[in-house]
């Protein structure tokens, strides 16, 4: 029913943005799949639209992932332009090196703990984490305590490594 | 009691445990030390793994409203698309090149029903579909078309002399033949919103395919993009040139660009729905067109909403479409590099 998607895609769509952005790493990017997620949801009228649109973002930044990784080469167009180096601001700078660590502790995570938490961090419910990944209901608060465990480690891990290099 | 599980821990934070559960961990809790403190150390690591993740988020932006999710197209399609509108403007040489070299009953009634703006996309269409496919093969490519194109009406007149004098603006009103000129061109292309001509032109597309196969040159990537074409403002009087601060006060916000790209001009559009251009240099030949317009505002007529079928993507509040004559692959990536002027 699309009435009830225009309400999913207002209480939803930050979140799937949100969801989107740590698989692509990209705002734009994030941005365009979520669009596309809620345009395929008006074709396939899914029931739990909720939970489909999760199930089929991430199954775009996957896809996403394996054509940006194929494409890459088409990017020496813009590189060409000496004009596109433009210095960032500091903070800018210092956003950009926070979000490189989680991303790198993000990825040490096995991709179930880091599907579970992403799906936490993006408002799902347990039952809902469950279902889109099918582990038991019960097991999501372990598996959550051992994805935040080992995020943090990883991040902290990370961060005495720049501080060695940058001392070194 | 035992003591509790970290999971049952977690859970219990983060309000999922059922409520029987709940009270029993609350029990046990005011009278264990230990899992006293180990739920104060589960709280901070939840706490902090939160935080950690709130490090790398997305900047909170506007949510775009849902009537234009119905308009954004998939990718997919649109790769599908260029292609064969490629191929129609192929039909079109071969049509227009059959007409001219044929017995010119046609272009006589041509030039008298249609006037010289007039949509040679549905000149082509009605033309392949009458001329056999051995003519076809035969009709000019695109080279000796841009010849003809350029030789003087005269020589025009020669072939046609027996009849009506014979329309130089049926040859001049090919769109889209040389992408590199587009933005000079297209003007009549734009008009192709209109269902029926639509409908024809989805004829022809069919058409297309199978006359592409024999006639189509190999083209450099940078000749193949046209799709551009039909949404560039061509014409000055009707996307005015206006300064940044107008195209900021137009827009609501910055307008948006590639950055590092210089940026020639700034356009505003005709439909006063807020949308301007933004047209940036990839080279001393090649501009690229940035269309962008206020998110909220609704699209009110109908080349408005044709446009809207073109790819396009939300930045801050803003609906972004680009155009140019370079490959899709480009336009794609240069989409994706857009952001807000400095």
């Amino acid at each position: 029913m699309p009435e009830d998607l225009a309400d999913v895609y207002r209480n939803t769509y930050p979140a799937l943005v949100r969801f989107l952005y740590r698989k692509v790493w990209d705002q734009g990017r994030a941005e365009d799949l979520a669009q596309e997620a809620f345009a395929r949801a008006l074709v396939h009228r899914p029931e739990n639209a909720r939970g489909w649109l999760f199930v089929v973002a991430a199954n775009m930044a996957r896809d996403e992932a394996r054509r940006a990784a194929r494409e890459k080469r088409h990017l020496t167009l813009l590189k060409s332009e000496p004009d596109a180096v433009h210095s960032a601001p500091e903070d800018e700078i210092d956003a950009d090196t926070q979000r490189t660590r989680v991303r790198t502790a993000l990825d040490q995570l096995t991709p179930r703990d880091r599907e579970a938490l992403l799906l936490w961090d993006a408002g799902m419910s347990y039952d809902e984490i469950a279902a889109q990944t099918g582990l038991a209901r019960g097991a999501i608060g372990t598996t959550l305590a051992r994805a935040r465990r080992r995020l943090v480690e990883a991040y902290d891990a990370g961060q005495e490594g720049g501080q060695d290099v940058a001392r070194g | 009691m035992s003591h509790v599980d970290e999971g049952t821990l977690h859970a219990y934070l983060d309000g999922e445990l059922p409520s029987g559960d709940r009270a029993t961990l609350e029990a046990h809790v005011a009278q264990c030390v230990t899992c006293r403190a180990a739920l104060a150390d589960e709280r901070a690591l939840r706490d902090r793994a939160s935080a950690v993740l709130g490090r790398a988020r997305p900047l909170e932006r506007p949510t775009p409203p849902f009537e234009q999710i119905r308009r954004t197209p998939a990718r997919r399609p649109w790769h599908v698309r260029m292609p064969l509108a490629w191929a129609a403007s192929i039909v079109l040489a071969l049509g227009v090149g059959y007409l001219l070299r044929s017995p010119t009953r046609e272009v006589a009634a041509l030039h008298q029903q249609e006037p010289p703006a007039v949509e040679p996309t549905v000149v082509a269409t009605n033309q392949t579909r009458a001329a056999p496919p051995a003519e076809q093969k035969t009709a000019p490519l695109p080279q000796e078309r841009t010849r003809r194109r350029a030789a003087a009406p005269a020589d025009e007149q020669s072939r046609t002399s027996d009849k009506t004098t014979p329309p130089a603006d049926v040859v001049a009103a090919v769109p889209a033949v040389e992408p590199r000129n587009a933005p000079a061109a297209p003007v009549a292309a734009g008009r192709v919103n209109d269902s029926l001509q639509r409908e024809r032109l989805q004829a022809s597309r069919l058409e297309g395919v199978v006359v592409r196969g024999a006639a189509a040159p190999a083209r450099s990537e940078r000749d193949m993009a046209i799709d551009g074409a039909p949404v560039q403002p061509s014409n000055p009087k009707t996307w005015p040139l206006i300064d940044r601060r107008l195209a900021t006060s137009v827009l609501g916000e910055e307008p948006v660009a590639v950055p590092g790209l210089a940026v020639r001009s700034f356009r505003r559009g005709p439909g006063n729905d807020g949308t301007i251009v933004v047209e940036q240099t990839l080279d001393s030949v090649t501009v690229i067109q940035i269309f962008q317009r206020p998110a909220r505002t609704s699209l009110n007529n109908s080349a408005e909403r044709g446009r809207a079928d073109h790819f396009g993507r939300f930045v801050g509040g803003l609906r972004v479409e680009i155009a140019g004559p370079v490959s899709t692959d480009s336009l794609n990536r240069l989409l994706d590099q857009v952001k807000p002027l400095h």
